[in-house]
């Protein structure tokens, strides 16, 4: 990848608003979830604590209907008024199997007696319960009870109406299982044919079994509140908190819950409280307090129920939907991670294209993956740089053609095209380096033009240039493309015979050459002879270096041309006299 | 060695009646740990800026709700150029736990009953105090200044404890049904009022008050024949009676709806607001055989580190301004002012003491309540 940085950090970017965006939303909704469910259980908590309130409610309607059959019972006002036990014995006898048998079918009851007006309220007829079963309390053991509200109020009463006691404690001495127990009382009077109030029935209920017939359809893990008219606990989940008046500390559900104050101050019927928007006051729950009368004699009275739920109950439905938006916001994630990849990559691959078109400036192929029909600003930026980019390519090919013109004229003569001595010379130089290391021969033909002079003088330069330049032809025609011919300059040129041959065919090909200029040349409609010498010299054994060769090819020509016109003369057929004369004069020449 | 329910019901009375300032102290200023004391002080520390100063002028208070309000503390602590530090408690157990945490008591001064001022002079907790640097003292109604006249304040000729503030037990009538004030305690007895009379719910103060009641001379150290003829004499009590109450609210209710016509009060003065407060028209008064009353008194411990300013608060207690504010706010008799229910400062009150067998009397106490016959008692 050209650009890792780049695209890196453009996927990362747009993944982490992919996932910061799916993340959000997810939250929210989880949360929005959450109030929900929690709003909706407490409303369903409101109803079961009002159910539970009627419950309530009808289970003591019950209990006072039984109170109401036991102190309608005809024995019931004879017994209660009876002083002597002896003339009413069998009535007794059968009206204590009645309230035993009460007893024995309700569970709840802990105590069953018939209380006497008289005699300070003595009682007549008393069942309790004790941790085996019911016991009669007889004789001696019978106890005078005047002195307790739940006597003298329900004296008070009229026929046929209940007494319904608060809920407390039972702290009277030798009650049996009820002693210590919270209880809840019920007294009906009982009166005489004639209406006379001479006794009352009273059942006193355990408060735990009448709660737990209450919840027994109730999950197990909802916990119970009970508070009577002042607030204080009654029935706490945790039972140190419960009956705080009677260890002398009272604890107050208004001050637990402040938010069910209004149902004290009856200013509300109902409060509901919820931990997931109140957690000071309910700590991981949901709370609903209902306040309902109690004690259909006493109108002002009431109690106030309350049931709690364990938030984690409630919300285990969006703690489940919880776990699916965070393996949904996972999977978007990685959706919106891949996306980010690719979009990055559809943005930078163009860019890598023009950078790439860049470094390959002048590669042909190098546009043909340019985005150029593309109608996007990257498609304009693409045509901009291909614009460019022709643009220089066009200048440079201009400048890589003057520089070959100029590199021709350097080497080369400009009338016949003809290599000039300066190409010549490195070419020389380059066959000697070959010829040494291989081991092979060559030769240098040197040729000057016999009546070029005359001819120049009698037509003119102008006939003469044309001349040189059918002369150039014509060696050009006499040799094999193998060969190099020159011009040295004026009417000189120069052959370089290459191959293991040469020794043999360089005097053939001088021949060949002194012939061929000996013929007539046409020239502008003209037929002139030139006619040439030719001098020889052969490497290796007429020198080792162009220099050497050139001189000596050239002491060759001289002589050549001293025999008279259209010889030819190999150095190496030379006297050692005559090499040193032809060479003086040669230098002499050469310094003219 | 408790003087049983009286205290803490008494205290019932002082928060159900005292004013919402000494709740809101209550709940503000700690009462049941160290640590929000530490972090009080640290705030204070903090606040003042000079640790060395507050250090030398903190005051640490342990008292009863109602007995150092907020505007009382305030008014100290700008004469004294003191931080004072006030600790609450609601039960003499309370009180106790307070001045056994550590090695010593971890405050200057207290405020306690007779018996546990008794008790902690035993323990060595308990500094003597001398009365000349105490000159507010001469203020108090002669019965408190004579100090070693009250069991459990004295202890080797040295004074441990200054009397602030009681209240007596004594009856309350209804001026309407009886028109001339009882005088003797056993009018509680007398079957004229039969079902209209009031006892409050407790073991020790029945006996003691039925022991007067019957001239018994030592009411807290009974014998075991006179509880049984006692127990009985409760029982017949109890066939007079319309019912018993624990709280105030409860006996003004009983008091009010069934007509009652006399009433044991062991709220005292402090019942009366209560009674008149629903429409009553009752008096009180003390009986000829005596009342029995509890007395709080303020101490200095072992350990106050500032002695002068230890003195300077029992001595600002005992200030008229102060201590009437105990008469006014809670219903409390002070030791400055005659009460207006008391007669003379003659009244006769016995202050009251541990007694022998709180078991025993609350056995016995049990079965009257529940019923039991006299026969049963024999």
């Amino acid at each position: 990848m050209m650009r890792p940085g780049l695209m890196v950090k453009l996927s990362l970017l747009l993944a982490l608003i992919g996932v910061l965006a799916s993340g959000s939303t997810g939250y929210y909704a989880y949360r929005a979830n959450r109030t929900m469910l929690a709003g909706e259980a407490g409303r369903n908590l409101l109803t079961a604590t009002e159910l539970l309130g009627q419950r309530f409610s009808v289970s003591i309607d019950d209990m006072a209907a039984d109170v109401l059959v036991l102190a309608t019972m005809p024995s019931s006002a004879l017994i209660a008024q009876s002083a002597n036990d002896l003339k009413t014995k069998e009535d007794r006898a059968r009206l204590a199997q009645v309230f035993s048998s009460f007893m024995l079918h309700h569970p709840g009851y802990l105590q069953a007696r018939l209380i006497a007006r008289d005699r300070f309220g003595l009682e007549r007829i008393r069942f309790d319960r004790d941790g085996h079963g019911i016991v009669e309390v007889r004789e001696g053991n019978l106890q005078e009870k005047g002195q307790f509200a739940y006597v003298f109020d329900t004296l008070a009463l009229a026929p046929g109406r209940v007494y319904i006691g608060p809920i407390t404690i039972n702290r009277e001495h030798g009650a049996h299982y009820a002693e210590g127990r919270p209880i809840l009382r019920l007294a009906a009077p009982i009166a005489t044919p004639a209406g006379v109030v001479v006794g009352v029935v009273v059942l006193d209920v355990d408060l735990a079994v009448l709660l737990k017939l209450l919840r027994t359809d109730l999950p197990a893990d909802y916990e119970v509140y009970l508070a009577n008219e002042w607030g204080d606990f009654l029935v706490h989940p945790d039972s140190s908190q419960s009956f705080g008046f009677d260890k002398g500390r009272r604890v107050f559900m208004q001050d637990s819950f402040a938010a069910t104050k209004p149902l004290f101050e009856r200013t509300a019927n109902s409060v509901l409280i919820n931990g997931l928007a109140n957690p000071e006051q309910a700590h991981d729950e949901v709370l609903a307090f209902v306040r309902r009368p109690f004690g259909a004699s006493a109108g002002n009275r009431f109690i106030v129920l309350g049931l709690g739920k364990p938030l984690s109950d409630v919300l285990s439905g969006a703690n489940l939907l919880g776990d699916q938006i965070v393996r949904m916001i996972l999977f978007s994630s990685l959706a919106a991670l891949l996306l980010a990849i690719l979009f990055a990559r559809a943005l930078t691959r163009p860019l890598q294209i023009l950078t790439h078109a860049a470094t390959h400036f002048f590669a042909d192929n190098a546009t043909e993956a340019l985005p150029l029909k593309r109608t996007d600003e990257i498609g304009m930026l693409a045509r901009c740089f291909d614009h460019m980019r022709r643009e220089i390519k066009s200048q440079v090919d201009a400048l890589h053609d003057k520089q070959h013109q100029l590199a021709h004229l350097a080497n080369h003569d400009v009338l016949t095209g003809l290599p000039n001595r300066m190409l010549f010379m490195q070419k020389l130089d380059t066959a000697v380096h070959d010829a040494t290391a291989n081991g092979e021969r060559l030769a240098v033909l040197f040729v000057d033009l016999d009546r070029f002079k005359q001819i120049n003088d009698q037509f003119g330069h102008s006939f003469g240039d044309t001349v040189l330049v059918a002369v150039a032809g014509r060696l050009q025609q006499v040799l094999s493309k193998g060969h190099t011919v020159a011009r040295l300059g004026g009417d000189e040129f120069v052959v370089l015979v290459e191959g293991a041959y040469s020794s043999d065919s360089a005097a053939d090909l001088a021949a060949d050459i002194v012939r061929a200029l000996d013929s007539d040349l046409p020239v502008s409609g003209r037929k002139v002879v030139v006619g040439a010498s030719v001098g020889i010299s052969e490497f290796p054994q007429d020198g080792i270096s162009a220099r050497d060769l050139l001189l000596n090819a050239d002491t060759a020509m001289y002589v050549a041309k001293s025999k008279g016109r259209g010889f030819w003369q190999r150095y190496g057929d030379l006297s050692g006299e005559q090499h040193v004369k032809t060479a003086y004069v040669n230098t002499l020449t050469n310094e003219t | 060695m408790s003087l049983g329910s009286s205290p803490p019901n008494r205290r019932r009375i002082l928060l159900s009646w005292g004013c919402e300032i000494a709740k809101r102290i209550f709940r503000r200023v700690s009462f049941s740990s160290r640590i929000p004391v530490a972090a009080l002080t640290f705030f204070t520390l903090t606040l003042c800026g000079l640790p060395t100063f507050a250090q030398e002028n903190v005051l640490r208070v342990l008292a009863w709700p109602g007995y150092a309000d907020n505007d009382v503390v305030k008014k100290f602590e700008s004469r004294f150029n003191a931080r004072v530090q006030v600790t609450f408690v609601d039960s003499d157990e309370a009180l106790s736990d307070k001045m056994h945490t550590g090695g010593k008591p971890p405050f200057d001064v207290l405020a306690a009953n007779t018996a546990e001022i008794h008790r902690y002079t035993l323990e060595n907790l308990l500094s003597p105090l001398n009365l000349g640097e105490l000159p507010n003292t001469q203020r108090q109604l002669p019965r408190f200044r004579a100090v070693s006249s009250i069991d459990g304040l004295t202890a080797n000729g040295k004074i441990y404890a200054i009397p602030f503030t009681y209240s007596s037990m004594g009856l309350i009538y209804d001026r309407k049904q009886i028109p001339i004030a009882p005088r003797s305690m056993k009018e509680l007895w007398n079957p004229r009022y039969q079902g209209k009379v009031l006892d409050f719910n407790s073991a020790q103060h029945n006996f003691s008050f039925a022991a007067l009641a019957l001239g018994y001379p030592h009411p807290f150290q009974l014998t075991d024949g006179q509880m049984r003829e006692i127990a009985r004499k409760l029982v017949d009590l109890r066939r007079n009676l319309l019912t018993y109450y624990t709280v105030p609210e409860e006996a003004t209710a009983y008091f009010i709806q069934h007509k009652a016509a006399l009433m044991f009060g062991n709220y005292g003065t402090q019942q009366l607001a209560l009674l008149r407060k629903a429409g009553a028209d009752v008096g009180y008064v003390i009986p000829e055989e005596g009342a029995l009353a509890w007395l709080d008194c303020w101490a200095m411990t072992q350990s106050a580190t500032n002695r002068p300013l230890a003195l300077a608060w029992i001595n600002y207690m005992l200030e008229p301004d102060v201590s009437a504010l105990l008469t006014q706010r809670q219903g409390l008799a002070n030791t400055l002012i005659l009460p207006p229910e008391h007669s003379s400062d003659s009244a006769h009150l016995i202050w009251i003491q541990p007694v022998e067998n709180i078991e025993e009397r609350e056995s016995l106490w049990s079965r009257i309540v529940s019923g039991d016959r006299p026969e049963r008692f024999r």
